[in-house]
């Protein structure tokens, strides 16, 4: 390996650690996130002769740590079994008490009911909601990420929203009233 | 199918959940981790041919490069003691200031202009930003690029077309460390005002540091002619292709930003 080369992978390495690790935990990896992270970029740097020059470095790294982390699973057997056990990992994460400021912006009431309702999506409509929503990937991204033709993504995550919509109880207005209890909230502090 | 602003509400949402999660750090170690995987992987002589980075990607990192002096604050200077060879920083120093140190390693390299500046801000506005007072030399007029780091203690300018060329600024708070200076014979002291100054004939290695002092990335790029100084209780750095005598020039003339 070259000094330079090296250099400039160890910052690409460094750069884009938080977002793997991100990425990883989101999809399933759970406490493995780093031991993912960690081979998807030895992985990446042997591949790197494959990638194609000026293309965003991010999806690509990306995809490989979907990757490794769909492969964490393969021990868990049938295709049904893989998917629940990564979602096994992420729920606790999505679950988790936010932070005051993050609480502030969205109802605890509302987060439960997104969590459960992400529940219920079968694995690929939660995989592009993740990608595209949780992990604020754009379309074209999650297209690289998840290895699915654009128009793919797009009508997945068509079908993920509607489904995700009818199964929360009254979305429109679990939203609004979400947003009058912060508003009260305020007016009650001030 | 419906259009999807039926779910603007319910995507905002969703998007307001992933802004909230925990964010898994990565270990203090990873990047030490994945790189020493990658060093014990067979060399390119006995195996496949070792991957080069696209040259995208290269210019991509000194980009980001330049954004790290940006948050780091800490800038070591690192000398080569035999002309022109290319350095080879071993050590670090996890303070902000200019260190300039001697690692001949033989390999020579031609330097490169100095990077430019974005316009990302004017001087008024970075003025305001920085905690120092930051200066401007007047013999070059308005530069054509400002940007002040995101931990606002780094103000980088630069011009381009100039009768210099393309001069570049740096000033950051922080202070010179004159004494590894001292032992090379590469590096020329002089003065500007009070100050005492350094000057860097020679090509040498200019790396950046994380002010925390827990990564380095030595190799950065190779750089031409260089002036550095204190004013005050920042350090300046001035980078173009020109003379001592026109660089002593355009560094007496600064002043603090009106």
């Amino acid at each position: 390996m070259r000094g330079g080369n090296r250099d400039a992978y160890a910052e690409l390495v460094h750069r884009h650690a938080p977002m793997a690790m991100r990425t990883a935990s989101l999809l399933g990896a759970g406490s493995d996130a780093e031991d993912v992270v960690q081979e998807s970029f030895v992985k990446a740097y042997a591949a790197l002769d494959r990638f194609r020059d000026g293309a965003a470095f991010r999806p690509w790294l990306l995809r490989i740590v979907a990757n490794e982390t769909s492969n964490l699973h393969r021990a868990a057997g049938r295709r049904a079994d893989r998917e629940r056990s990564a979602w096994r990992r992420t729920e606790p994460l999505l679950a988790a008490e936010l932070d005051e400021p993050a609480a502030a912006a969205l109802s605890n009431e509302r987060r439960v009911e997104l969590v459960s309702g992400l529940a219920r999506l079968s694995e690929a409509h939660r995989q592009v909601v993740t990608c595209r929503y949780l992990l604020d990937l754009d379309e074209g991204e999650t297209a690289t990420v998840l290895g699915w033709p654009r128009g793919t993504v797009k009508s997945r995550l068509h079908r993920a929203l509607r489904e995700l919509s009818e199964t929360l109880p009254a979305s429109l207005t679990a939203t609004a009233r979400g947003h009058d209890a912060h508003a009260t909230e305020v007016d009650h502090g001030a | 199918m419906a259009p999807d602003t039926a779910y603007d509400e319910l995507a905002a949402d969703l998007a307001t959940l992933g802004r909230a999660l925990p964010r898994p750090a990565p270990g203090p170690q990873l990047t030490e981790a994945v790189m020493g995987r990658l060093a014990d992987a067979p060399s390119p002589a006995t195996a496949a041919p070792a991957p080069r980075l696209p040259r995208w990607v290269l210019d991509r990192v000194a980009h980001r490069r330049r954004q790290a002096v940006v948050v780091s604050a800490a800038l070591l200077v690192g000398l080569l003691a035999a002309p022109p060879v290319r350095a080879q920083v071993a050590d670090w120093f996890g303070f902000a200031g200019v260190i300039v140190r001697n690692d001949p390693t033989p390999e020579r390299s031609e330097p490169s202009p100095p990077p430019t500046v974005r316009a990302a801000t004017t001087l008024g506005e970075a003025r305001s930003l920085v905690s120092f007072t930051p200066v401007v030399p007047a013999v070059l007029g308005a530069p054509d690029g400002v940007e002040v780091s995101g931990d606002r203690r780094v103000l980088s300018m630069s011009w381009t077309g100039t009768g210099d060329g393309t001069v570049r600024l740096d000033q950051f708070d922080g202070r010179v460390d004159y004494t590894f200076a001292k032992t090379s014979p590469d590096v020329l002291f002089t003065e500007v005002g009070s100050s005492s100054a350094l000057w860097f004939e020679e090509p040498h290695e200019v790396a950046v540091l994380n002010a925390d002092g827990t990564r380095r990335f030595e190799t950065a790029r190779l750089a031409g002619h260089t002036l550095i100084w204190e004013h005050g209780a920042t350090a300046v750095r001035l980078e173009a292709d020109v003379s001592l005598g026109r660089a002593l020039e355009i560094a007496r003339s600064v002043a603090a930003i009106p």
